[in-house]
């Protein structure tokens, strides 16, 4: 019972994502009453390599919920390749992008292409959402550690596409997920490290208050 | 250990407390002392002690949970009410969420928690054990027990429990700390654990047994296969896990047949 992808790795991906487009669209209230009359519509992205699957949900508020599981019925599913998913991602005219990529799609492609162009359209902070979704402590390393994965710009869609697939590649298949653990155990050390010194801070704090008795 | 050790001493007069063996009736006592005495630093630890991963593990959990507008959800050993929070949202004003534990402290901060986080009125609160549990037969869409099972003296017993109060199709999933795939990461997941936990608990919680009990509770819980089978002696059927983050945690479903 083996799964591609380690759960909670695809789970801080798909968490990253909705929180950070979700923190951009509070500021979009155009983007989100489009997105709106779109509610409850489920967009299932079926990566075939590597073998990924997102499904993202447009809810009433005009939010985008962004999952690795879901049981929704009526789903526009489209399958592909990395390659197609980025080309598409990042393409000017989705529209025909669409009909002349190795993209399949099964379902209706209206709200897939208005959910791409609204992504494209706005500008992507990491940072606070991760915060929010993580919590201090390991937010902000993994917001810098995304940002350098995702740097979310044409120019640099070379080696996004290369970096995207390395870290899917790599990253879903160990088990566990090397670098997942390298970050784990660099924060452990420095944790270890903060608490020592806070310790012996403490002590000497300690020794400081005793000797004034 | 097998299944049939596991079971025999599960009905025996001594348990494990952590590493320590007691008597079954002092389980309940020493398991309460231990999450009194963390309540209330216990969000702020979890935090620090999984470099904040377990938010990641619970909101996985809920994902696979596929729960709907208008179904009744009972988040046990629910503690201070994550989980409970993210269900109130799901289940709408129409459905119902019941936070249960079994330890008042726990849920006193749970519920100025979710009070603040200006939660649904569609939350109860419910102190009890999950190994007997106050609810009618068949009458619970969707049962959750995060990090709880390891706690509860006779697992088989709550296992059964969660089963009745089930609707047949129902599904319970229980998230836990495991057992790691890899040798290399048990290893230094053990150091982690028995040296560093115990020292973040002295210091930011002042409470250095109580996290000794954590981890020490970790490595008598029953490994992936294990849980897997006596969920299915408990009549739970599809039964299947993930492991997460290499196996320190894993989840389990079972649906009710
Ligand atoms: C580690 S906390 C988990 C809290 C929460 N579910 C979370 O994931 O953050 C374990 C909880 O199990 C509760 N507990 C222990 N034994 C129990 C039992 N027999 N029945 C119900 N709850 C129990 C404790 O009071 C404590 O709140």
């Amino acid at each position: 019972m083996q799964d591609q992808h380690d759960p909670a790795l695809l789970t801080a991906a798909t968490a990253a994502l909705e929180a950070t487009i979700n923190q951009a669209l509070t500021l979009a209230p155009g983007a989100r009453k489009e997105l709106a009359e779109m509610a409850d519509t489920v967009i299932a992205i079926d990566c075939s390599t590597p073998a990924v699957a997102i499904f993202i949900t447009i809810t009433e508020q005009g939010k985008l919920e962004v999952s690795g599981y879901s049981e929704a019925k009526n789903k526009t599913l489209v399958r592909g390749s990395l390659e197609d998913f980025l080309a598409l991602a990042i393409a000017d005219d989705p529209a025909a992008m669409l009909i002349n990529s190795d993209l399949e799609i099964i379902g209706q492609t209206a709200p897939l292409l208005t959910l791409q162009q609204i992504i494209t359209r706005m500008d992507l902070d990491w940072e606070a959402p991760l915060v929010n979704v993580l919590g201090d402590v390991a937010g902000h390393q993994l917001a810098q550690w995304l940002r350098g994965v995702f740097s979310w710009s044409k120019d640099a869609s070379q080696s996004l596409r290369r970096q995207l697939s390395e870290f899917i590649l790599e990253e879903g298949r160990l088990s566990p997920p090397a670098a997942e653990l390298d970050v784990f155990f660099d924060d452990i050390q420095s944790l270890g490290l903060r608490v020592d010194r806070l310790a012996s801070q403490l002590q000497r704090l300690a020794r400081n208050v005793d000797g004034r008795d | 250990m097998t299944d049939e050790t596991r079971r025999a001493e599960d009905r025996q007069d001594t348990t494990h407390f952590g590493f320590t063996t007691v008597n079954r009736d002092d389980k309940v006592h020493l398991v309460r002392g231990v999450f009194d005495s963390v309540a209330s630093r216990y969000d702020i630890m979890n935090d620090l002690m999984s470099v904040g991963i377990h938010r990641l593990w619970k909101r996985f959990t809920i994902e696979l949970s596929a729960v709907r507008p208008g179904q009744t959800v009972l988040d046990i050993a629910g503690g201070t009410g994550d989980l409970s929070a993210r269900f109130s949202t799901l289940v709408g004003a129409q459905g119902k969420v019941i936070l249960a534990d079994i330890n008042a402290s726990m849920l006193a901060v749970g519920r100025d928690k979710l009070l603040d986080a200006g939660a649904f009125g569609n939350l109860h609160m419910v102190q009890c054990d999950a190994q007997t549990l106050p609810f009618l037969d068949n009458s619970i869409d969707c049962i959750t027990i995060a990090f709880g099972l390891r706690n509860v003296t006779d697992k088989q017993l709550a296992l059964e429990s969660m089963e009745r109060v089930l609707k047949p199709g129902g599904r319970l999933l229980v998230l836990e700390f495991s057992k790691p795939t890899s040798a290399l990461l048990q290893k230094v997941y053990d150091t982690y654990s028995f040296r560093i936990l115990p020292m973040m608990g002295r210091l930011v919680a002042n409470d250095e047994d109580s996290y000794r009990y954590l981890a020490e509770s970790i490595r008598q819980h029953p490994d992936q296969e294990t849980l897997l089978g006596m969920m299915e002696e408990a009549s739970f059927v599809d039964c299947q896990y993930h492991n997460m983050t290499g196996g320190i945690v894993a989840v389990h479903r079972g649906i009710k047949a």
